[in-house]
């Protein structure tokens, strides 16, 4: 891991520009890197976007098929999300089957979706108990330079936002919009002593990987969160980023959506 | 299925209050090969954690020259759950095993046994709800057991929300049809908490009910802080009786071997006889 | 009797007198592991109940060979970290230009000595002292080696009970391994009564049911004899 060695050498530099009350790339402490989101790249895929923040990149596709509903869920569709850390996005990315930070980055992408109640389930049943509608949701990172978590979850609402549910091809009627009634936003911040650093970059990162990330729904509720990272969370600081994160994805919720509005199709990279 | 109403006349549907516990039991030191272990009982859910080492890591590149490597194996038994769970690692697992070894590795001192490893399996016998925070309770009891130097305890519960009112330790309905279900762990040291170890959460919840569940959550860990001590305590009143300490011991031992070493000067010669 | 004390109990509030098993943070001391509490006005430690063996220079211990190479042997000391007894520690004389694997080959014993560790806990071993040698004859027993204490006794009463009323030889390895040689019998006596005292060090007048329990078997040694 080649990249080890960068890490090592950047950490004291780095920590050294937090403790100053600055971060490395010039950002206030709670600033986001520029936004970009594209919708419809993938023609194949039901749904589809391109995030990047900064340059950390994310593809999510949305697939859609038909299948059985769970048994205790039988009038409802069923969401399933993966993620893949392909090793062209990252040095320290190994080939095989999913490891636990992919994992990881799956079910927390998943609950914001899911408990936010962003997708209407209700609305994508075919015929209960017997037929549904199975919506993949599919997290392809292409660049790791930090915060694959948060820009996933921008991918992955905005490709849902862009999906539409292919009736015709499976002949059960007319093609029509996912009925998508939420915007999730993840928050994931850095805690570096007693700093709070939103939106860490790859070689922020370097200081430790000490992470949490809190995901709001429109009505400013909480809606996930996950500790990521072997560290103690003083309680104070919880509080503190519990509304930090809330306040925050107000904000990024706006920009993803004004970028979702002139993101259409073929949507040229317009970074803010 | 129709959610059950979870919450009747101020009771929860097992009878419990809001910030009412299940029974717990707890038992330290219950396996005879590990070298440190635990059988805990919440509720319906029955876990068993061992600990083994600081042990040499096989293979030799999964060591750290400066540390302990630490592994937290979270599984359930295939009998645990109503429908037979498919054995083995799922996704659920992983990231639980994932979040619970983050939590126990800065409470671990990891740096006083560098290239060595220890290994923290637990095995959810049987399954109700909150299994990932008992198995936490367990591991850290396990860990005390052998002896692994730790800055203080690791304690966890859950909080759930069922029918908009917050509730502790949820069990498996409670969890099914919940609004929000928040695991939580503390580092809990010389009875006081002092950080935030595990936190994850699922569900719904408003910023002021967020701040509420943590305080909830730290009630019902006082509580089960109490009796960790207590299964610890319970396995080991008895050594309390005084002997000699190590150190002392250690300089004793030497001199009586000074003593076997000079004897077995003259038995050489029978050495040699045996051998031939 | 002494209390129990576990991680995280706070157990002074002087750090100049944190002691053995004990850290300090804040100015406070605070228990490591679990263990007893052993406090006097300058120092506090904690006396480990549980655990593996970490080595210690000085420590006597009791190994095997587990690999040989050119220049030394790996030995398995019963501890997360495996020794190396380098041939220029072993005792020249006992050399005498035989090859390495002759001088000690894998899987025999060795009572050795902790030379020196290492940052990265690489152990040492040395075989040059008087307590050192080659485990040819005798029986090896192993016990949790946070209960070595108990076995010796205090000021080493528990071993020399051991060895006057069994006329045996007894060397106590720190790692928890213990060499026993002398009449098989007896060496069997002593080794059920060194699992007693593992198992009731804690108890009253255990010395008083040891000498007991020694009496009653060599009884029944000379009576099966006569």
């Amino acid at each position: 891991m080649t990249d080890d060695i960068l890490m090592d050498i950047k950490r004291d530099y780095v920590l050294s520009r937090i403790r100053a009350g600055e971060r490395i790339d010039g950002r206030k402490f709670d600033e986001f890197r520029p936004i970009s989101v594209q919708t419809g790249i993938i023609e194949k895929a039901e749904g589809s976007a391109l995030v990047k923040l900064g340059n950390t990149q994310v593809v999510v596709g949305v697939k859609m098929q038909i299948g059985e509903p769970f048994p205790d869920t039988p009038d409802r569709g069923i969401i399933i999300t993966n993620a893949e850390l392909v090793p062209l996005a990252s040095p320290t990315f190994e080939p095989g089957p999913p490891d636990e930070n992919s994992i990881e980055l799956a079910r927390v992408v998943d609950r914001g979706i899911r408990e936010s109640e962003a997708i209407n389930l209700e609305k994508l049943c075919i015929e209960e108990g017997e037929q549904v509608w199975m919506v993949f949701i599919d997290i392809h990172a292409l660049d790791d330079d930090g915060n694959l978590m948060d820009a996933s979850a921008m991918a992955a609402i905005a490709a849902l936002m862009n999906t539409v549910v292919p009736a015709e091809r499976f002949e059960v009627g007319e093609d029509f919009p996912l009925p998508v009634q939420d915007l999730p936003i993840s928050i994931t911040s850095l805690v570096v002593d007693d700093k709070l650093l939103v939106d860490p970059c790859r070689d922020e990162m370097s200081v430790g990987s000490n992470l949490m990330t809190i995901t709001s729904d429109r009505e400013g509720r909480v809606v996930a969160m996950q500790k990521s990272g072997s560290y103690l969370l003083p309680e104070e600081k919880f509080y503190e980023l519990l509304e930090l994160s809330v306040a925050k994805a107000r904000e990024i919720r706006e920009a993803v959506e004004s970028q979702i509005a002139k993101g259409g199709r073929n949507g040229e990279d317009e970074e803010s | 299925m129709e959610k059950p109403k979870l919450i009747v006349d101020g009771k929860r549907l097992d009878g419990r209050g809001f910030e009412e516990l299940r029974p717990i039991k707890i038992e330290a030191g219950v396996l005879k090969r590990a070298d440190g272990s635990c059988y805990l009982e919440m509720g319906k859910n029955k876990i068993i954690a061992a600990v083994y080492g600081p042990r040499e890591v096989h293979p030799r590149h999964l060591q750290d020259p400066s540390k302990a490597v630490i592994r937290y194996r979270y599984n359930m038994a295939p009998f645990s759950v109503e429908e037979r769970k498919k054995p083995g690692p799922d996704r659920r697992s992983v990231e639980i095993s994932k979040v619970s070894r983050e939590a126990l590795e800065p409470v671990i001192m990891k740096e006083l046994f560098p290239r060595s490893g220890i290994d923290v399996f637990v095995e959810v016998l049987q399954a109700d709800a909150g299994t990932r925070t008992a198995c936490l309770n367990a591991a850290s009891v396990a860990l005390i057991d052998a002896g692994v130097a730790m800055r203080g305890m690791i304690t966890a519960v859950a909080v759930a929300k069922v029918d908009g009112q917050l509730v502790l330790d949820p069990m498996k309905e409670e969890d099914n049809y919940g609004e929000a279900d928040v695991p939580i762990a503390f580092l809990i040291r010389n009875g006081r908490i002092e950080a935030i170890a595990l936190l994850q959460m699922d569900g719904r919840l408003t910023l002021e009910e967020t701040r509420r569940a943590i305080e909830l959550a730290k009630k019902g860990v006082m509580q089960i802080y109490k009796l960790q001590r207590e299964a610890i305590m319970r396995k080991y009143m008895r050594e309390g009786e005084d002997y000699e300490g190590s150190a002392e011991a250690a300089e004793v031992a030497k001199e009586l071997s000074e003593n076997e070493g000079g004897s077995e000067k003259e038995g050489g010669q029978s050495e040699q006889e045996v051998k031939e | 009797m002494r209390k129990i004390v576990m991680p995280g109990d706070l157990i002074a509030r002087n750090p100049r007198a944190a002691g053995y098993g004990t850290y300090v943070e804040k100015g406070k001391v605070y228990a490591k592991f679990l263990g007893l509490l052993d406090k006097t006005d300058t120092c506090v430690r904690v006396i480990p109940l549980k655990g593996r063996y970490i080595p210690s220079p000085g420590d006597v211990v009791i190994g095997i060979v587990r690999e040989v190479t050119a220049n030394g042997w790996v030995v398995d000391i019963y501890s997360p970290y495996t020794a190396f007894l380098p041939v220029s520690e072993y005792p020249e004389n006992a050399l005498k230009n035989r090859k390495v694997n002759e001088v000690l080959d894998i899987g025999d014993a060795i009572i050795g000595k902790v030379l020196n560790i290492d940052p990265k806990m690489k152990v040492t071993l040395t075989m040059k002292d008087r307590v050192c040698k080659p485990v040819r004859v005798g029986r090896v027993v192993a016990i949790n080696p946070a209960r070595v204490p108990r076995v010796i006794g205090k000021k080493g009463s528990m071993i020399k009970l051991l060895k006057s009323e069994l006329g045996i030889q007894i060397i106590v390895g720190q790692n928890g391994l213990i060499w026993l040689n002398g009449d098989r019998r007896k060496v069997s006596i002593a080794e059920e009564a060194i699992y007693i005292i593992e198992e009731e060090a804690h108890t009253e007048g255990l010395t008083d049911r040891i000498t007991e329990f020694i009496k009653k078997k060599k009884g029944e040694l000379e009576n099966g004899e006569a």
